[in-house]
């Protein structure tokens, strides 16, 4: 099994793909402290206009931790792309190359392949996190120094400096899960059309649709809500809440273990069944 | 010694039946040549001995000791399925170094290239690979564990013909070193060149499973074209040696090999000297049946 998982860490991280993901992430994550190193005071001046009616705000509102908050939001579209296009690519990739042949033609269990396979998404994933947590925080605390964050979470909330980096940390192990979540349905997806674009596109397309639907706060969405993954991968925001809602929180993070866990079974279930006739 | 025994395969996809209750057994050292056009079943069969496609009936014997399932069979073979199997963004030896990790093997990879006639690509990315060379590189794949029984389908397809010589060289070397050969292939004329017993399919069933020793010394179907009709003595001379004209100019007899000289010499005699003689062995001409 750990040689297995070895080969299958060698193939993703030789992979161009791989740092492809990696690289773009950093710029993004440099793009956004840019933007904000150039037109940030301007923007934020704009947004808090309403509050200088009643409230009276001293020194400066934009500082590292802001950004890195800032830069978080990539978790709604952007990391979710870039994450499933190489998680993806570890599934049906063997396919579409037709390495899949080599591999189940090897004597080894099915099972410890797709095991071997499912780890070496969840590190990759981790990984990913990684970059983006470091790259999300670090240059801009270096750029913009730190202090305390103002962010609008139903309503206005005041983050103080001394609690940020623990709540960016639960946030990363938050997002973490969910990105392990989305890439078990992608992987599924995968395992199923044995076609990479396929699967990035039902991934996207849902994502899209979800968010979409969880924007109508009204009506007959309303009721599906708790049922959408986007609904619950958006929690990670409840860390930036003044008093964090613990139960709200793992509500969402164990609906998004249990999604992981379903898609994950179910994707067993197909693998050992499988006919690689083509 | 009998090294391989498949009883009572079949396989079915929905109600489309694509083997049904093939059985057959390979003596050690031989190459079997599983032939048949397209969609006979010969891939299904490499599939299912190669555990890539399940089925739920039949029997695997390796060495005579019954398997659980056809994927045991996985231990003792090495496999070229379809197109070689390569990671195209890595390297030769990457590539080999990989299953070689799998299956925990001590092997010399260089020995291996050496081997298969890739000594100086090692480090060669396979996409730069010509279809040859990667063919040549799948089979040193499937030899990393020194398999007993190396199990190859369609290995000559997309070879031009100094990549197909090769790859048959290479072949020819692994057999006389003693390693058995399944080898699937439409390319009949070559197989029967190259290998010891043969196996025919057709939608599923074999139809004819035939040695090759059995094959030489077997009538042949001998058509003898002539320039104009032959005479009446001709005609009777070939309808009592059990011939039949196709056409006034063509007749076809079946023939032991050392029999078509003696019939060759007899036309001459007569004063009529075929000016084509073509032969079919029986395979080749069942063969072309079913093709047709």
């Amino acid at each position: 099994m750990i040689n297995i998982l070895q080969i299958e860490l060698y193939k993703l991280f030789s992979s161009y793909r791989t740092y492809i993901t990696f690289a773009i992430t950093i710029l993004l994550m440099l793009i956004v402290d840019l933007g904000l190193y150039s037109d940030g005071e301007e923007i934020f001046s704009y947004l808090i206009q309403p509050l200088n009616d009643n409230f009276y705000v001293e020194g400066n509102i934009i500082n590292g931790y802001l950004i890195a908050y800032l830069a978080l939001n990539t978790l709604w579209v952007h990391i979710p792309v870039l994450i499933i296009i190489v998680t993806t690519h570890i599934f049906s990739g063997e396919f579409e190359l037709g390495t899949i042949r080599i591999l189940l033609t090897q004597p080894i269990s099915r099972s410890n392949l797709l095991t071997a396979k499912i780890i070496s998404m969840i590190i990759y994933t981790i990984c990913f996190m990684l970059i983006v947590a470091f790259f999300a925080l670090v240059p801009s605390m270096i750029f913009f120094g730190t202090g305390d964050v103002l962010v609008f979470i139903d309503g206005v909330q005041f983050i103080q400096e001394a609690t940020f980096l623990l709540r960016f940390f639960y946030a990363a192990v938050f997002a973490v899960l969910a990105m392990i979540a989305f890439s078990s349905m992608a992987m599924f997806f995968a395992l199923w059309f044995k076609n990479t674009l396929t699967a990035i596109l039902l991934s996207l397309g849902l994502l899209i649709l979800f968010t979409l639907i969880q924007t109508f706060v009204l009506g007959i969405f309303s009721s599906w809500q708790p049922f959408l993954f986007t609904y619950h991968i958006a929690k990670w925001q409840l860390f930036f809440v003044d008093e964090i809602p613990f139960s709200t929180i793992l509500n969402s993070a164990f609906f998004l273990f249990a999604m992981s866990v379903f898609f994950i079974g179910v994707s067993f279930l197909k693998f050992n069944k499988m006919n690689i006739s083509e | 010694m009998q090294i391989l025994k498949v009883e009572n395969l079949s396989l079915q996809y929905g109600d489309q039946s694509i083997l049904n209750n093939i059985s057959f057994s390979i003596e050690k050292g031989q190459i079997i040549g599983l032939l048949g056009p397209n969609g006979a079943g010969k891939s299904s069969i490499i599939k299912i001995l190669a555990g890539l496609v399940f089925s739920k009936t039949g029997k695997i014997y390796f060495k005579g000791s019954l398997q659980n399932k056809f994927s045991d069979l996985r231990k003792y073979c090495g496999y070229l399925i379809d197109s070689p199997s390569l990671y195209p963004y890595l390297t030769a030896k990457q590539n080999l170094n990989l299953i070689k990790n799998i299956n925990k093997v001590d092997l010399n990879i260089d020995d291996l290239l050496i081997k298969v006639g890739l000594p100086d690509v090692s480090k060669k990315k396979v996409k730069h690979f010509s279809t040859g060379m990667k063919q040549r590189l799948a089979i040193a794949q499937a030899l990393l564990r020194s398999p007993e029984i190396l199990i190859l389908d369609e290995p000559f397809n997309g070879l031009d013909p100094n990549g197909f010589q090769d790859v048959l060289n290479l072949l020819e070397t692994l057999n006389n070193n003693g390693i058995t050969i399944i080898i699937s292939s439409h390319l009949l004329n070559e197989l029967e060149q190259f290998a010891h017993s043969f196996i025919l399919l057709h939608n599923g069933n074999i139809e004819l499973e035939i040695c090759k020793k059995t094959l030489i010394n077997s009538k042949k179907r001998v058509a003898f074209t002539f320039e104009n009709e032959p005479s009446n003595v001709v005609k009777e001379y070939i309808t009592k040696i059990s011939g039949s004209f196709t056409s006034d100019s063509k007749a076809i007899i079946r023939l032991k090999p050392n029999e078509i000289a003696e019939v060759v010499n007899t036309l001459v005699n007569l004063k009529s000297t075929p000016i084509n003689v073509e032969t079919l062995t029986i395979l080749q001409e069942q063969y072309l049946e079913i093709t047709a």
